[in-house]
């Protein structure tokens, strides 16, 4: 019984997967003689970059879209942020975000910090405190 | 909070500040005085920056973009205002409010450059990155350009990243004129302003409309910036930016080569045929223009002038050679 059933299931299991990919094949086969080379690619090809390198930018974007999500952006706003950067910046914010320490507030209540930056702002050297002007 | 913070970059930095915390707590006197005597020898190299004779001789005495408007910012969101300013003096209608979901970040308190120059894209104009000097700021302001500038007031182990936007300058006084934080037509001299830029290794940008260009933009930058935006606006609304590239640097190669990309996008195939051949002519080894000739000329049926421009292509080594050879043979 269980053998009938596969051979009448399988062929058609064959064909649906045969069938199914089809489009793919057909979308991924560029039509001969419209296609050109974009102006991206070009760019990216002076300034050397390797075919592995461009892969890696294009990637970056799913990356950068979930770590801002990761960062409390909307998720409705996240895809448009995205796709207004290009290639070069996503592979920063991709790159950037990961090495960034966990948000702490870097400006402390440490006496010396606050010392030194009224001194060098005295100096003409910050701009932190506003009366310093 | 007067600033807000935008972190970038100084990653490594704000990592050895928390080791550098910790032991100042041990021996505090210590470490403290020897901070002092280094904060004082560097105060010998900081000195007011000269502008070149030229620009000079070319920038009026004083002078301010009146018409700039003003927003003011809240909590950490200097970046959604400066934003707001140049893009409403370029008469973009949208509120700071709008830009607050489009380009802060809530986790890190701040926004990104990144993100800066892509808001500026979604609503139609090109952010242009200008060198950073003071020459090319105060000459870019002189032109009628509000510039957006980064800024880290405070120490480069203690950063407080701000944007502000650059208006006005006094040559007299070596002042500059900032709408910047919660103060408008803030003044700070050349001294103070350029200490606090160039800890952002001078970063600034103009946004412009589509078929302008920046007074001090060299050709790649241009090219770049219009790529990017291209990408995002398609290239029906990018055609101005590249006409308008040509013009300015006649001798580009590259900038054809984007112009006849955007012609053919837009269905104008004899006049992409015309941009691909200066493109070519005026750098006979741009491969890729030989090929983008090559395969528009094919998809027009014209094999004989596809088949010289491939071969031309196939001749050049490089990563298009191969892709050539591969066109020619399919011929």
């Amino acid at each position: 019984m269980m053998k009938k059933i596969c051979r009448f299931l399988s062929p058609l299991l064959i064909a649906a997967l045969v069938l199914g990919s089809l489009p793919v094949v057909a979308a991924s086969q560029p039509t001969p003689g419209t296609t050109l080379i974009s102006t991206e690619e070009a760019l990216s090809a002076e300034r050397g970059q390797s075919h592995r390198e461009r892969i890696h930018t294009i990637l970056a974007r799913d990356d950068v879209q979930e770590q801002l999500v990761a960062q409390g952006v909307d998720p409705a706003e996240v895809e448009a942020r995205v796709a207004a950067l290009s290639d070069a910046e996503a592979a920063q914010m991709a790159d950037q975000l990961e090495e960034l320490p966990a948000g702490a507030s870097v400006v402390g209540a440490l006496f010396a910090v606050f010392v030194i930056l009224l001194v060098t702002d005295i100096l003409g050297l910050t701009n932190v405190f506003p009366f310093t002007r | 909070m007067l600033t807000s913070r935008v972190w970038y970059l100084e990653n490594a930095r704000t990592a050895g500040v928390l080791v550098l915390r910790k032991r100042l707590r041990k021996i505090p006197g210590l470490r403290f005085a020897g901070l002092c005597l280094v904060l004082l020898l560097l105060t010998g190299c900081a000195a007011t920056p000269q502008l070149a004779d030229t620009t000079q001789q070319r920038l009026p005495e004083r002078l301010l973009l009146d018409d700039v408007p003003f927003h003011g910012q809240r909590d950490y969101q200097c970046g959604p205002a400066a934003l707001a300013m140049v893009l409403n003096a370029q008469g973009v209608e949208v509120s700071v409010d709008a830009l607050i979901p489009q380009v802060f970040l809530p986790g890190r308190e701040g926004s990104v450059q990144p993100e800066m120059l892509a808001t500026v894209r979604r609503h139609g104009r090109i952010p242009f990155v200008i060198e950073g000097n003071l020459d090319t700021l105060l000459t870019e302001i002189a032109a009628g350009q509000p510039v957006v500038v980064m800024q880290n007031l405070s120490l480069p182990a203690w950063p407080l990243w701000h944007y502000a936007v650059a208006i006005g300058f006094d040559l007299e006084t070596d002042e500059l004129i900032l709408h910047s934080g919660e103060t408008p037509q803030r003044i700070e001299s050349f001294k103070r302003f350029d200490a606090t830029w160039a800890r952002s290794d001078r970063w600034a940008f103009v946004t412009l409309a589509p078929g302008k260009l920046p007074e001090t933009i060299n050709e790649d930058t241009a090219i770049e910036a219009t790529t990017a935006w291209e990408r995002l606006q398609g290239a029906e609304a990018s055609l101005p930016a590249w006409n308008a590239i040509v013009e300015r640097f006649p001798g580009t190669a590259m900038g054809y080569f984007a112009l006849g990309n955007a012609r053919h996008a837009v269905g104008d195939d004899g006049g992409a045929i015309h941009a691909f051949e200066q493109a070519v002519a005026n750098d006979p080894n741009l491969a890729v223009g030989w090929l983008n000739l090559g395969l528009l000329h094919r998809a027009r049926g014209e094999n004989s002038q596809a088949r010289r421009a491939m071969q031309q292509a196939a001749d050049l080594p490089g990563k298009w050679q191969a892709h050539a050879e591969d066109a020619l043979n399919r011929l």
